[in-house]
């Protein structure tokens, strides 16, 4: 993959519940902290992406009306709705736009505010077919996921527990995360969370929440240009939706992320040993530990043991989702895609603060999109950045 | 269970026509869509063929035996859920080769474990519509 194109910025607005705040409000802060962060004029950007929202789902049109709140006239404009897939997705797309000439300078945007006005509506079979067994939330199709994943491999609690104690650390270091959240977490309290869908707790379960971030996507020339200093390159990407879409009996353990991980790692030239971070789409403990085994880092069925023999902290030797993630710093809705893109690029920007990654030379960043009936996530997307 | 559960009957064939899986279970049967160019069936029922891409489909009765593939137990409120926690849910794969998510009656959630055979039962949502559901066959 050419490394021409580069993040050269971010913003993230704090996040929290209840915020009373539209989409619109709190993507105008994270726009503006964009602006002051990166000191550029708003009249360089000409491309727009913006996330699909929770809070503002019945209207078709909400990434033009956040292009009219923002006061931008892009010659590219992207409407992004991939669900938790959707901010990494819109990097690539961002990216194409910019080689083929349609952009110099975009914005890829997220904002939400589920926990103000939730409308969503997926519609669809769903009524029909899913709705009438009670099988309505992600939690209860996560519960499936889990039961399954546990009969073929092995379920350990204590992995699971490891994973929302490591990033509770992480998010207790960062001053966006939900106030909510910033309780230190034992190993026993963990295990004391209730059960929500068997063999799922409470606590491995993101909270949702409010908030808005943004990373600036330009070329490596428009960057220096710009004067912007710091910038991330975009190695590599590669995304896949519905995975065993054509079959009636996939195995439900398999992600999209088994086909696409060698594709990222081939496009960025690098293996999983290249990887000095690691910011995996986090809205249940057990989707992190599947994409360690399907990017390599660990085997098949062994994602638990790897987790328990291995130091995630920001200090360790893979460090996860500095930021403490969405499963501790709170999941703004439909932004919450963004969440772990932006703390990657701050750590790669040496912005860590005291959560500071010694080497946040390359990182991985994920999402995931979308639960589908009875199968496993729909929209698989992977984003490598070096410096 | 103090709370009467309340389970509002969907809008039928909202999606796609799926009369023969509605009127199949008013008669007591679980009718599912055959793609008749692969000679699978398909759940929930789509538009067209997930194989072949083809409307070339039709909607044949299945035998209700099967077996759990997955299964877990819904703890947390929700709508049309008051009144019937914890709830048994489960993927059931059929003999047919085709799977649908569908509530486990008769029997403890706890109980409720991966390669256990299951058969047809009859659930009733709101206003007496059958909706199918299945429970474990000793």
């Amino acid at each position: 993959m050419s490394r021409d194109v580069v993040i050269a910025g971010y913003s993230e607005t704090k996040i929290d519940v209840r915020t009373g705040r539209s989409a619109y409000d709190l993507g105008g802060e994270a726009f503006a902290l964009l602006l002051q962060s990166t000191g550029i004029a708003k009249a360089a950007i000409d491309g727009l992406s913006v996330n699909a929202s929770i809070s503002e789902a019945p209207n078709p049109f909400f990434a033009v009306y956040m292009c009219e709140a923002l006061g931008l006239t892009p010659s590219w404009i992207n409407f992004s709705g991939l669900g938790g897939a959707s901010s990494v997705g819109a990097v690539a797309r961002a990216a194409a736009a910019i080689r083929d000439g349609l952009c110099e300078v975009a914005v890829v945007l997220a904002a939400d505010a589920q926990t103000n006005a939730n409308r969503s509506n997926y519609g669809a079979y769903r009524g029909e077919f899913q709705e009438p067994t009670g099988v309505l939330s992600p939690p209860a199709s996560f519960g499936l996921l889990m039961n399954r994943y546990e009969h073929q491999f092995g379920l350990k609690c204590e992995a699971l527990g490891q994973i929302a104690i490591t990033q509770r650390e992480h998010a207790l270091l960062n001053e966006n995360a939900c106030p909510k959240l910033k309780k230190p977490l034992t190993m026993e309290e963990y295990l004391a969370s209730r059960m929500i869908a068997d063999p799922l707790r409470l606590l491995d379960c993101v909270m949702v929440c409010d908030g808005a971030n943004a990373v600036l996507v330009t070329s490596a020339q428009r960057a220096h240009d710009l004067g912007l200093k710091k910038t991330v390159r975009i190695a590599g990407y590669a995304e896949l939706t519905n995975h065993g879409g054509d079959q009636a009996l996939p195995d439900i353990t398999e992600s999209g992320f088994t086909k696409i991980a060698p594709k990222a790692f081939a496009r960025a030239g690098m293996t999983p040993g290249d990887i000095r971070m690691f910011h995996p789409y986090d809205d249940f403990t057990i989707a992190v530990v599947m994409q360690l085994e399907d990017f390599g880092f660990a085997a098949r069925g062994k994602g638990c043991d790897y987790v328990l023999a291995t130091d995630l902290s920001f200090k360790g030797k893979l460090p996860l989702n500095t930021g403490g993630g969405q499963i501790s710093a709170g999941q703004p809705g439909l932004a919450g895609g963004g969440l772990n893109l932006v703390e990657a690029v701050r750590q790669m920007f040496g912005e860590g603060g005291g959560r500071q990654v010694k080497d946040a030379s390359t990182a991985l960043v994920t999402g995931i999109g979308v639960i589908p009936y009875g199968r496993n996530w729909t929209v698989s997307a992977a984003l490598i950045l070096e410096q | 269970m103090s709370e009467a559960a309340r389970r509002p009957a969907p809008k039928e064939n909202a999606y796609v026509d799926a009369r023969p899986f509605w009127e199949g279970a008013r008669a007591g049967k679980l009718v599912l869509q055959y793609c008749r160019d692969s000679g699978k069936f398909q759940h929930y029922p789509r538009p067209v063929s997930i194989y072949t891409g083809s409307r070339n489909l039709e909607w044949r009765e299945v035998s209700g035996r099967g077996k759990i593939y997955a299964c877990s137990v819904v703890r947390v409120p929700g709508p049309g859920v008051e009144g019937r926690l914890p709830l048994s849910i489960a993927i059931v794969e059929l003999e047919e080769g085709v799977r649908i998510i569908a509530n486990i009656l008769e029997r403890k959630p706890e109980d409720v474990k991966i390669g256990q055979p299951v058969v047809l039962a009859w659930d009733t949502l709101d206003g007496g519509v059958p909706y199918p559901a299945f429970k474990v066959a000793d």
